[in-house]
């Protein structure tokens, strides 16, 4: 078959052309639609060259027409209707920032990105890589940081680490100096992950105990009374050098296996990943589980999209999973993403678009993803020599991944036009 | 008595019936000897034929009469004792002359040695002794008898008087005869002609003159009986008429088809005897024109190879059958169709025609036993020579690796991040992390050293907890001996972790933690049965459980339950009960040299490497012989391996891969276990001929880890 009938549509109006079905050859790949759609549009009026990305029945086109159809099962007889959009520009390189160690997580906002770093320290760099802040006062290796409130005086930010407790720093920008705050002491493993939510007064953290704890964000200048007296003196001494002892608000227990990773899908539910197989919906308020997703594999990392109300979850195979929280009969993949060779590390939504999505996998590799296309990454970013451990994925479009080559890369991604208009 | 002697004598010729006819009427007033004897009754006993010759030499030798017949030495012994009667009879008889003194001897026929010793021999009639007659003969006197007598040799000597007899020559003559085996009789012929009585032709007139009997007149009932029966049996068609001959004659048809329901024909693989062609018309003298070769046909012919020939015969046309000539080739194809007959194969070999599919066992299909490690995730890079031993916290999130390059690295399982690297000054052998969770201890085979070290990861209580365990150790009063000395960590060592160093007298090969984690197991190179040592951490005290060695120990192990204890040695796994003190069970391993040992954690099922690349299944309860030898592995198998929870075992080997099996061990005690190997897992380097060396499982996920002599730890997920 040489020719076939297609009729394209865009929500962009800009690029909208005439309602009708053309007739293009069988063979044509994304290039030869995307030279056709400029055509048409430089008959019409004044038109600058644009790359279009095309989508059949939601499903981006990554081969010849024909061979899309034949695999997606669409019949070639009748008029194909072709969306396109204006194709995502490739994620630009900005910074390389050179850590002391391997960098475990990162969490960046419009100014700061903050880094927590597997020589016990927590890092504050400007966005042009310049280092702003060493945090020390961990004994351990920092697993994960997180910001808690940004203001132009000061800001509060927390560290979690291997030595069993959460420290909150308050960092003084003016001075450039950070004071711990409180300790968050109760968990009996590495903590491996904290959230913060979205009301800035309470955060969550996850530790390879088993056990997920709520603790109070707010800074105070009491301290909670320890239950246990035995401490003893050398270490109450580092207590009182690391600021107050504060103990959990609320602890949620039912994981049999360590907790990976939590965050916050609402402002009263927790989510948690964990080695045991599931990713489990806590009512922060109660402390109660409300559903369970089971899944066949170790959950490293998991990522909630509140445009698209899907979980993402990277695990220890190489497939990225989408599940809905909401289905109640549970453990049902919505969609798998394949293409990544090692353990998925970390995922992460993008803030702004519903269908995209960053990983990093030990296969050293990041992937930008689109839920449309689920077959092919949309970009490979390939720089990292090592595991890439952590990713992040700023509002203003700013992709960090940070691994075990010691380097924290920055790639600008624009929001494209079509978002815009979309 | 005399007058049937009288008889005998003077009518021993007449006819048998007249004997028999007057013997028996005679008979009670016979002498006892006589009736007595059986032979006498017979007409031609020889016996009977003595009477007339004894009575002969008695006549002329009356003296002698009274010993002769009983003589012993050496005339007719056969004459014997029956004739004594006879010769009394006759000795009495008035007819011979009365014999001057009368010196019969009578004390019968007894053995003559019993008058040894006396002067006398025996008694006369007259009951007067009887004197032996004055011998004063010696030997020279005998010789010289014997040379001048010239009668000497008929001499004789009477036993019952002792005096010598000379023999007349009638008596020397009987004597002949009777030695040669003759009658005794001179006028005695054998061989007279026979007379029959009763001849075997029928003669007219009857024998005797009886009646005939009435049963002669009637029919016989028994046989009307029989008669009848064989009627009946002909009627009812149980006894069948003789078939009658069938006379013509049978011929071997030849050209026949096989009959197929002959024993060879019903064979499902017979092959019959190949046919020959039948003649056709080109082989006849005069066959038609249009069968006979033209020129260029028969150059053809000529040209091609005789197995492509349609024929192997030109067509000849002849006068008549008379002209037509011997056939050369006659002899030779009568040969070949011989060999045709008897080399022809007659029977299709028998191929079993089975599907090479079938006969692999039906095991289930790897992808349904998942999960099961498939894919490498995680490579630990850090050690710089070979690893040659792994162990893992109970939680799974360290992983401990010891190695040639004299370190021991401790490891976070999720990020491969070397988190602790403890230098110790020797090869290490061995590692074992205390299986018990509430005890962060590590047991570290250094040399001639076991080193208990707290690795100080995980949880500050637990790590702790066990710092004061070991602190709270309290020396007892006595010393006790030991066969090893427990040494206190140095402040130094104690800074790197070390708290204990258990100080061996030999280099220190393998050390097992029991699973409650207080008492540990070490092997130490010996050959004494100072091998294996059993140590217990709390009290600082050590054993020695084996009085005798029983070759050379690979490895150790105890039961995750049970109190047992297994010692592989080079051929054998000894299983031990500690709480009797006693060897329980000898597993035969079949393997020639045991390189290690796994036990499943249900405790049943128990399994062996081996450097000969054999994997040893042994189900506990089953037998001490392996349940099944699996050789998956191309070379020396290093280190085998059992998931704590999932179906799982693994085996590392010398050829730088690492096997994965599904075991499956039901909780029913009738089905054995299923063992499927489901993956092969590769990535290690050869490096000196060595591949993998230790594997070990996540106790948790189906993770395997290897250690190789690439100096990297794996993990496969």
């Amino acid at each position: 078959m040489a020719q076939l009938t297609a009729r394209f549509r865009t929500d962009n109006r800009r690029y909208a052309v005439e309602d009708v079905p053309f007739s293009v050859p069988a063979a044509s790949e994304t290039t030869d639609l995307s030279h056709l759609i400029n055509k048409l549009l430089a008959a019409g009026h004044d038109h600058k060259y644009v790359e279009f990305d095309f989508l059949i029945n939601g499903q981006f086109l990554r081969m010849p027409l024909v061979t899309h159809m034949e695999m997606e099962n669409i019949s070639t007889e009748e008029v194909v209707e072709i969306e396109y959009v204006e194709k995502y520009m490739a994620p630009q390189p900005e910074e390389c920032i050179f850590h002391d160690d391997w960098i475990s997580s990162v969490q960046a906002t419009e100014e700061w990105i903050l880094t927590g770093c597997y020589d016990q320290t927590a890092r504050i760099w400007s966005l042009e890589g310049k280092s702003i802040m060493t945090i020390a006062g961990h004994t351990e290796v920092v697993k994960d940081v997180a910001w808690v409130k940004q203001d132009s005086l000061s800001c509060l930010l927390l560290s979690a680490s291997m030595d069993q407790t959460v420290l909150l720093w308050e960092w003084n920008v003016e001075k450039n100096k950070v004071k711990a705050l409180h300790c968050c002491r109760g968990h009996a493993g590495s903590v491996d992950s904290i959230a913060v939510d979205c009301t800035r007064t309470k955060f969550c953290s996850g530790s390879w105990d088993k056990m997920l704890k709520i603790w109070s964000a707010v800074p105070t200048e009491e301290e909670d009374e320890m239950e246990e007296a035995a401490n003893r003196p050398r270490k109450k001494q580092k207590t009182e050098q690391l600021g107050l002892t504060r103990t959990p608000l609320a602890t949620l227990s039912g994981h049999t296996e360590a907790v990976s990773s939590v965050l916050w899908s609402d402002t009263e539910e927790i989510c948690s990943a964990s080695w045991d197989h599931t990713i489990k919906l806590w009512d922060a308020e109660t402390g109660d589980l409300k559903s369970t997703l089971t899944g066949n594999k170790v959950f490293n990392s998991v990522s909630y999209s509140p445009l698209c109300r899907r979980l993402a979850s990277g695990s220890t195979d190489r497939h990225i999973r989408l599940w809905d929280p909401r289905s109640k009969d549970g453990s049902l993949v919505l969609l798998s993403l394949t293409s990544h060779t090692g353990w998925v590390t970390s995922v992460k939504w993008s803030p702004t678009h519903e269908h995209q999505l960053i990983s990093g996998s030990l296969d050293n590799i990041v992937k930008l993803w689109d839920t449309r296309s689920c077959k092919a990454p949309l970009y490979d970013l390939a720089a990292h020599e090592d595991k890439v451990l952590c990713v992040d994925w700023t509002e203003a479009g700013l992709l960090l991944s940070g691994g075990a080559d010691n380097k924290l890369y920055c790639y600008r991604y624009p929001a494209t036009a079509s978002d815009v208009g979309a | 008595s005399i007058a049937h002697l009288s008889l005998c004598q003077t009518s021993p010729r007449s006819g048998p019936e007249r004997v028999q006819s007057e013997t028996s009427p005679s008979t009670p007033s016979l002498p006892v000897g006589l009736a007595s004897d059986p032979s006498w009754s017979h007409p031609r006993c020889p016996d009977e034929l003595f009477g007339d010759s004894l009575s002969l030499l008695l006549l002329s030798e009356p003296c002698a009469g009274a010993a002769g017949p009983a003589g012993e030495p050496e005339p007719p012994s056969e004459a014997g004792s029956c004739h004594q009667p006879l010769v009394k009879g006759s000795g009495a008889s008035p007819a011979f002359p009365p014999s001057p003194p009368d010196i019969r001897n009578t004390v019968g026929n007894i053995p003559m040695e019993w008058y040894q010793d006396f002067p006398h021999i025996g008694y006369n009639l007259e009951g007067k002794k009887i004197y032996k007659p004055i011998r004063n003969k010696d030997e020279l006197d005998m010789f010289l008898e014997k040379m001048e007598n010239p009668d000497y040799w008929r001499t004789v000597q009477d036993k019952m008087t002792g005096a010598d007899i000379k023999l007349t020559d009638e008596q020397v003559d009987l004597v002949h005869r009777l030695q040669k085996g003759q009658f005794g009789d001179v006028h005695f012929n054998p061989y007279e002609p026979a007379v029959d009585f009763f001849t075997h032709e029928v003669m007219i007139h009857p024998v005797t003159n009886r009646p005939a009997d009435k049963r002669s007149f009637i029919p016989s009932l028994i046989e009307k009986e029989k008669v009848s029966k064989l009627v009946h049996a002909i009627k009812m068609g149980w006894i069948k008429p003789r078939k009658p001959k069938d006379d013509t004659p049978t011929y071997y048809d030849l050209w026949a088809h096989e009959d197929p329901n002959s024993i060879l024909g019903r064979h499902k693989m017979h092959v019959p005897a190949p046919k020959m062609k039948l003649p056709g018309h080109e082989e006849s003298y005069n066959p038609p024109p249009e069968y006979l070769l033209s020129e260029e046909e028969k150059l053809a012919w000529e040209q091609q190879e005789p197995a492509e020939r349609k024929l192997n015969f030109v067509p000849q046309q002849y006068r008549c059958l008379r002209a037509v000539p011997a056939y050369s080739r006659f002899i030779h194809e009568r040969f070949e169709r011989c060999l045709d007959l008897y080399l022809c194969p007659r029977q299709r070999k028998m191929r079993v025609n089975v599907d090479p599919e079938d006969l692999i066992p039906k095991l289930p299909k790897p992808r349904d036993l998942q999960p099961f490690p498939t894919t490498q995730a995680l490579v630990y890079r850090g050690h710089t020579s070979l690893v040659r031993c792994l162990s893992i916290s109970p939680s799974g999130q360290w992983l401990v690796s010891g190695s040639d390059d004299c370190t021991v690295r401790f490891w976070e399982v999720c990020t491969a991040r070397c988190m602790k690297t403890l230098p110790v000054g020797g090869v290490v052998k061995s590692v074992a992390w205390n299986p018990n969770p509430t005890i962060c201890l590590v047991a570290i085979c250094v040399e001639q050293s076991v080193l208990l070290v707290n690795p100080c990861l995980g949880d500050k209580l637990l790590y702790g907890a066990t710092d004061q365990l070991l602190e709270s150790y309290v020396a007892p009063e006595e010393e006790r001996v030991q066969p090893v000395q427990w040494v206190t960590a140095t402040m130094e060592e104690h800074s790197k972790g070390v708290r204990l160093v258990v100080q061996h007298s030999k280099a220190v090969k393998q050390v097992t933690w029991h699973g409650k984690g207080d008492y540990f197991a070490s092997v130490v190179s010996d050959n004494s049965n100072m091998q294996v040592l059993i140590h217990q951490t709390s009290k600082r005290w050590s054993q020695n459980p084996f009085r005798k060695s029983k070759g050379l120990v690979q490895c150790v192990l105890f039961h995750p339950i049970r109190p047992y204890f297994f010692v592989a040695t080079q051929r054998y796994v000894r299983v031990y009960n500690l709480l009797k003190q006693e060897l329980t069970k000898k597993l035969m391993t079949n393997c020639k040299w045991v390189s290690s040992m796994a036990i499943h954690p249900g405790g049943d099922n128990i399994i062996c490497g081996s450097y000969d690349s054999k994997l040893a299944w042994f189900d506990l309860d089953l037998s001490t012989r392996p349940y099944q030898l699996l050789r998956h592995h191309k070379k020396a198998l290093r280190s085998v391996a059992f998931h704590k929870h999932y179906p799982l075992f693994a085996s590392g080997s010398d050829d730088g891969t690492v096997i994965v099996c599904h075991g499956m061990v039901y909780n029913d005690l009738l089905q054995n276990p299923l063992l499927v190997p489901v993956k092969v897992l590769k990535g290690h380097a050869m490096t000196l001929d060595l591949g993998v060396l230790d594997v070990l499982f996540h106790p948790t996920q189906p993770w395997v880890f290897s250690s190789g002599a690439d100096s990297t730890v794996r993990l496969y997920t």
